[in-house]
């Protein structure tokens, strides 16, 4: 157990099993089990398979992530082995205005190619030798962008990445999400973790 | 089976990050190419960073840089926020930096317009400090500045083509920037129509509006020598230089418009 949050070990035991550096995940949660499936995708990559790498937050700002990261008792030497990229945070008055040195921030979620670039940049600056790349979530950028352009981006992207032998990790709450999308995503990532089904009583 | 070879001309590799796989392998040799684009679309950072990766490369190469739109100090001290730039460079020689309007004075040409023996003194001048240090990358930022002294449409492509002639000669890939208004599909890459015609190659830079963002761009609409793509790239300049990426197609169906004010 991670402080106040018990993390989903099956998950842990499904990337044990499939993950490779040229895999490309997707998650699909609901809105009540987001950060639960989240954190319990991100723990067992860093913690079993010593990785680090981009986290792109598009649906909420980075440092509001890292709280959350660090509320569930991630270390700082964890977060440290993560730059996130902030799409949220420079539509909002002073919120680029944070603590974290490693937060970069994009304009806005419809800058799709700078988000490539600047992971790609990333990518060549850090020291990790096995990387991922969180993209936190497909539903948040469909918010902004049409839905032929963000398939092409993600096919784009989960290729961009595979070629380099970094793990894509797409977050997604699938019916916040066009089907479009949906059926691309279906066809470029090469795994699936469902955890979308979530019955409330 | 019949078997064929094809002539490939030896390449400047720029060492720019993406720009070499558009140009499939670098510049041609001896070329002079057109950097034309709007304000702030990074002309200058690409044209520095062309001239640093040569200073860099295996077989380091001497380059030059004339500066006719900012003094060489403040040029330095804006392209030394960039991690692929070192003032060593500039302080071994392997990077000269030349304030054109030193140059005008050193020629006696601090004077509002020039003629044709203006000109040819220009050119022999530039021609000089190449064949002197040996320079076989050169920049000039930007033949528009520098062409507002020159009066005439004649004089300027006659300005340009022996410059670019006796450039090559010397074996020297150059870079002309340009200052356009205007990057539109129907735009003039160069603000006196005739540096386009004349350049061997004409890349041009931009801003897509996408939604109330501006996105750079950046776009081989000409290189002669070479197969090369024409697709639109977007480009950020991150501290290690110039990167590019195809730009999302959909996301040029959005595009307004392509101007940007100066």
């Amino acid at each position: 157990m991670y402080s106040n949050l018990t993390l989903d070990d099956r998950i842990a035991e499904q990337l044990a099993i499939d993950v490779s550096l040229n895999s490309a995940i997707q998650v699909r949660f609901g809105n009540s089990n987001a950060f639960n499936v989240t954190a319990s995708t991100l723990v067992p990559l860093m913690r079993d398979h010593e990785m680090g790498g981009v986290y792109i937050c598009a649906s909420v700002g980075a440092a509001e992530r890292i709280e959350e990261f660090k509320s569930i008792g991630l270390s700082d030497e964890y977060i440290s082995r993560i730059q996130f990229i902030d799409l949220v945070s420079s539509g909002i008055l002073g919120g680029t205005d944070v603590e974290y040195s490693n937060i970069h921030f994009v304009d806005s979620p419809i800058m799709l190619e700078s988000v490539l670039l600047r992971t790609l940049y990333i990518l060549r600056m850090t020291t990790s030798v096995r990387n991922f790349v969180f993209l936190d979530s497909v539903n948040a950028l469909a918010i902004y962008n049409d839905e032929r352009m963000l398939a092409e981006y993600l096919h784009t992207f989960i290729n961009t990445f595979r070629q380099r032998e970094v793990l894509s990790v797409i977050l997604n709450v699938p019916d916040q999400t066009p089907p479009l999308v949906l059926a691309n995503l279906d066809l470029y990532c090469t795994d699936l973790i469902d955890r979308g089904q979530v019955l409330i009583n | 089976m019949q078997s064929t070879s094809v002539y490939t001309r030896d390449r400047c590799v720029t060492g720019i990050h993406g720009l070499d796989e558009i140009l499939r392998g670098g510049i041609p040799h001896g070329s002079t190419v057109l950097a034309a684009g709007t304000c702030g679309s990074g002309k200058t950072t690409l044209a520095m960073e062309f001239l640093v990766r040569g200073a860099l490369a295996k077989l380091p190469e001497s380059c030059a840089h004339f500066t006719a739109t900012e003094p060489s100090i403040k040029l330095l001290e804006n392209i030394r926020q960039y991690a692929f730039f070192d003032m060593k460079m500039i302080d071994s020689g392997k990077i000269n930096v030349f304030d054109m309007d030193v140059l005008y004075s050193w020629l006696g040409l601090d004077k509002a317009s020039f003629d044709l023996d203006d000109v040819h003194a220009l050119i022999k001048a530039i021609i000089n400090i190449v064949h002197e240090i040996g320079a076989t990358r050169l920049v000039i930022d930007s033949v528009t500045t520098l062409c507002y002294k020159i009066k005439s449409e004649q004089l300027i492509r006659d300005f340009l083509f022996t410059l670019g002639k006796k450039l090559a000669s010397l074996g020297c890939t150059t870079i002309l920037i340009s200052e356009i208004t205007s990057a539109t599909e129907n735009a003039h890459w160069s603000s006196f129509g005739v540096e386009e015609a004349i350049a061997d190659g004409i890349i041009v830079m931009g801003d897509v509006e996408r939604m109330g963002h501006l996105l750079r761009f950046l776009q081989v609409v000409k290189m002669r020598g070479t197969a090369h793509s024409r697709a639109k790239h977007a480009i950020e300049l991150t501290p290690l230089g110039v990167m590019l990426t195809p730009m999302l197609k959909w996301g040029a169906q959005h595009d307004k418009t392509n101007k940007v004010g100066g």
